[in-house]
């Protein structure tokens, strides 16, 4: 908790776990749906399902900078942002504008996820896990959503990755590395304090999660 | 049941006799449209199949989808005269490579229905195992044939 140090925790290990743990499910995801790898695509689907859902959690129970409230900002706070950033002063984790990006990117990886989950293939062979609860056409139509939601998330991707590289290279503020460790350098006379966060409160998400993801697996058959 | 029969036959062959019309008769913008109907009959059949022996096993359901497979595949056949690929102008997902190896193909629409009669055969036994093998095997032909004769989409 000291303010000596000249590092300062800003993202809890969940919240970076998340991070890198999606974009290589995404990448298995969509290297398997295009080669046909039905079996591989429904796993890694399933895992990123489970990984969505707990960041949702996480952004009511995780660290302070995971947390929705803490980063989810008014049109107020954006246009100030925009107006006052000299690009040298970091943000007490995401800054008013990316908070909103991880929600959009969050919500159109879910809306893939769900569609999915309903989604049949032209020969009715391959499905997901719930497809049975809707009839072929209406199967077919959530695997055009699932494609068409696929595209929408390539391109917020690709404006992740830019607004990543114009923080990196314009303003020499280094994002990358904080994600992957966890820390940035303070700035001087910064207070911001280490983020915490409770692994029982990690262990009740992991819990609640894994049983969500097993019943949607299953296609909510039990016994 | 014995009445029911020969009035299926006269369905069965009137269905025939009408998918011979529209291969001889109808442009291939209507002959195109006609296939692609079929196969999402069978798509559906193919769901209903798996949607069943993923749960109820339910065979008489079972017997139902496996018989709209088999007579479907039987009118597929018929529905690719010369002049219905690509060149037609109608969008198709239909590959030209039908009409350059048109011995290979039909040899693989026969496929389709043999096997989809076998699983007629066996869809209402109440073996799920054997019906779900069966199931897997006539998959395997849509999915061999479209690998070699339907664009990606």
């Amino acid at each position: 908790m000291s303010t000596d140090n000249e590092t300062v925790k800003v993202w809890d290990p969940f919240v970076r776990l998340f991070h890198w743990s999606l974009i290589t499910l995404f990448a298995i995801a969509w290297w398997s749906g295009e080669n046909h790898d039905m079996d591989r695509h429904r796993q890694a689907g399933y895992a990123i399902f489970a990984l969505v859902l707990f960041r949702v959690f996480w952004g009511f129970a995780g660290g302070r900078t995971a947390r929705f409230a803490q980063f989810l900002k008014g049109p107020g706070a954006i246009a100030a942002y925009l107006k006052t950033h000299d690009g040298e002063t970091p943000s007490d984790g995401h800054n008013p504008l990316g908070g909103w990006s991880v929600v959009a990117l969050l919500s159109v990886i879910l809306a893939i996820t769900l569609a999915g989950l309903f989604a049949v293939d032209v020969d009715g062979i391959e499905s997901g896990p719930l497809a049975d609860w809707v009839s072929f056409d209406q199967g077919r139509m959530a695997s055009e959503w699932h494609e068409g939601v696929f595209k929408a998330a390539l391109g917020l991707i690709g404006l992740h990755v830019l607004a990543i590289g114009y923080y990196q290279i314009l303003n020499a503020q280094n994002l990358i590395g904080p994600m992957i460790t966890g820390k940035r350098d303070r700035t001087k006379g910064e207070a911001a304090a280490d983020v915490t966060w409770s692994p029982v409160a990690a262990l009740i998400g992991i819990a609640v999660v894994g049983a969500l993801t097993w019943l949607v697996m299953s296609g909510f058959k039990l016994g | 049941m014995t009445r029911v029969k020969p009035m299926l036959l006269t369905a069965f062959a009137a269905a025939l006799v009408a998918g011979g019309a529209i291969a001889s008769a109808a442009s291939p913008a209507d002959t195109i449209a006609a296939r692609q109907a079929n196969f999402k009959k069978m798509g559906g059949a193919m769901k209903a199949l798996k949607d069943e022996l993923g749960g109820g096993a339910d065979k008489a359901k079972l017997a139902a989808a496996a018989r709209t497979l088999a007579a479907t595949a039987r009118l597929q056949g018929a529905l690719f005269p010369a002049g219905t690929g690509p060149s037609s102008g109608v969008k198709t997902d239909a590959l030209p490579a039908i009409w350059t190896q048109k011995p290979v193909f039909d040899a693989a629409a026969g496929k389709l229905v043999a096997e989809a009669d076998k699983l007629v055969g066996i869809a209402g036994s109440g073996n799920t195992a054997a019906v779900l093998a069966q199931f897997k095997v006539v998959g395997g032909t849509c999915a061999a044939c479209h690998r070699q004769f339907r664009a990606e989409e």
